[in-house]
């Protein structure tokens, strides 16, 4: 037989396979629990420490503390906290070292905006990012 | 008298067929290809430079995207490099999950090279069945790493996370699944008579060539070097599987095509092996200090990636940081020879020259 039509035969054989494409974005795409997307933070949990805004390699975590309001407590509460999306690589590394598990990763990946002004999101947002949030953070 | 005259043409920097931003500047004469500069840096993003001022963990999401299409074997190099520097002893089955990962990686890599190389010939088909395939594994790697191509798996001492629940089964079944599908590319493709003439015979180069242009990998393998890290300097555990290297004397466009599908065979070899002898339970990291430090010193390593030798150097002076870090990118160094390739050959021919040395833009550019 010429190579071509076996390659024919081949393809002819494929049409009556299930079809495995997804009829995105109207059915949304299962994803695994540790898939790294969009995190959401819980600032009552946050304890200031720094640590996310250090490991990030693309520096774009800010965040400051303010005093406790209650002066019976000690430390820090949040005060604000952003991340820049223009530069945020979805590595994964702060929510590795927070002690607290006050940044989390969850399952949403679209963020698409028509402005790059959109893509700092602040700490209320990220707050309210509280869907698919990851179950199991650490292994 | 007819007079000719030379001409210049563009190639890129954004053409479909050059697999990411890479220009080629040829001098043509008619049909005929006289003389081809490569223009490079479109990608530049400077990871050595960066990584002085990053530390150890820090710059393993880097080395991810250098060559991106196979993130897991980059991502090895540094955490081994670092690992050999401060002498850590990986926990087995850290070493286990590693080879997996890299080894699937290392199939989706060649099925993506093998859809693209057929699609610049201008079959659509084969590229879509690659990527059915290739989709399993990306599925595969995001259970395990969270990601699909940018993965962040591997730490200094271990990996980050352990083999999630039914994820062994899973690429149990898949090993088998694949090697069915291979038997369907060969009858696609292997025999197709167009398919044949585009690649026997083209970009052909000798053994001398090949070692002279410090070619590695496939390119290399594809002229009859025996040469392959994982069974020559074995790193990992790789001294505990059974595989061969395959070799094909030709050093045509063909040859390499032969090769590339002849080591997925063998990667699949190597997870079959991996899924057998996976430990039963164990740690996935080693003890290390939360702050990594190598110590003074330097320190070269270098494993066989996807696409050639890829080595890390790195030069300590104690501190968090490296001092200097120099990474040995396959592709930028097999792309030296395409130049001689080119020279007298048709303009035709140019993409399957281009597409049979595997190229990963990120990874020329750095
Ligand atoms: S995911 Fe990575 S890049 Fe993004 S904020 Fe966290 S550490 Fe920074
Ligand atoms: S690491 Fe966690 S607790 Fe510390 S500042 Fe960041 S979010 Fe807050």
């Amino acid at each position: 037989m010429l190579g071509w039509t076996k390659g024919l035969a081949y393809t002819l054989k494929q049409l009556t396979r299930e079809k495995l494409t997804y009829d995105y974005p109207n059915k949304p795409i299962p994803l695994p629990d540790r898939f790294r997307g969009i995190q959401k933070f819980y600032p009552e949990k946050c304890i200031v420490c720094n640590q996310c805004a250090n490991i990030c390699p693309t520096d774009c975590i800010n965040l400051t503390g303010k005093k406790h309001p209650d002066p019976t407590k000690k430390g820090k509460i949040i005060d604000t906290y952003d991340i820049n999306f223009e530069l945020c690589i979805l590595c994964d590394l702060c929510t590795e070292v927070c002690p607290t598990e006050a940044i989390i990763m969850t399952n949403n990946f679209e963020l698409a905006e028509y402005s790059r002004d959109d893509l700092f999101k602040n700490l209320e947002w990220l707050d309210e990012n509280d869907e698919n949030i990851r179950k199991v953070n650490k292994a | 008298m007819i007079r000719t005259e030379e001409m210049l043409l563009n190639v890129g920097p954004q053409h479909p067929s050059t697999h990411g931003v890479f220009r080629l500047v040829l001098k043509i004469d008619g049909e005929i290809i006289v003389e081809a500069k490569p223009v490079i840096g479109y990608l530049h993003r400077g990871t050595e430079k960066l990584a002085e001022n990053l530390q150890y963990t820090q710059i393993i999401p880097y080395t991810d995207r250098m060559d991106y299409v196979s993130a897991m074997t980059n991502n090895y190099v540094i955490v081994h490099a670092v690992e050999t520097m401060m002498g850590l002893q990986v926990p087995e089955r850290a070493e286990y999950l590693r080879i997996l990962a890299m080894e699937l990686n290392r199939v989706a890599s060649h099925l993506l090279w093998w859809g693209t190389f057929i699609l610049d010939f201008g079959a659509t088909s084969p590229l879509l069945y690659a990527f059915r395939d290739r989709e399993m594994i990306l599925n595969l790697l995001n259970e395990l790493s969270g990601a699909r191509l940018t993965f962040n798996y591997m730490r200094v001492g271990g990996v980050k996370w352990d083999a999630p629940e039914g994820w062994l089964e899973k690429v149990a079944e898949f090993v088998p699944y694949l090697r069915g599908q291979l038997k369907g590319y060969h009858q696609l493709v292997s025999g197709n008579e167009i398919f044949l003439n585009r690649t026997k015979g083209i970009g052909t180069y000798t053994k001398e060539d090949a070692i002279n242009y410090s070619l590695s990998g496939p390119n290399l393998r594809s002229t009859g070097v025996k040469w392959d890290l994982r069974k020559d300097e074995p790193y990992s555990i790789y001294d505990r599987f059974d595989f061969d290297v395959v070799t094909r004397e030709e050093g045509d466009a063909l040859a390499r095509y032969y090769v590339r599908m002849g080591e997925i065979e063998e990667s699949l070899k190597i997870i079959e092996q991996a899924v057998e002898q996976f430990p039963k339970d164990g740690e996935i990291m080693a003890k290390v200090p939360k702050i990594i430090k190598a110590p003074k010193g330097e320190a070269f390593v270098r494993i066989e990636g996807s696409r050639g030798e890829i080595g890390c150097y790195i030069s300590s002076d104690g501190k968090k940081e490296p001092y200097r870090l120099k990474f040995r990118r396959p592709s930028f160094y097999n792309l030296q020879i395409l130049p001689k390739l080119l020279e007298g050959e048709s303009i035709s021919n140019l993409i399957a020259i281009l597409g049979a040395v595997d190229i990963v833009l990120g990874e020329v550019d750095g």
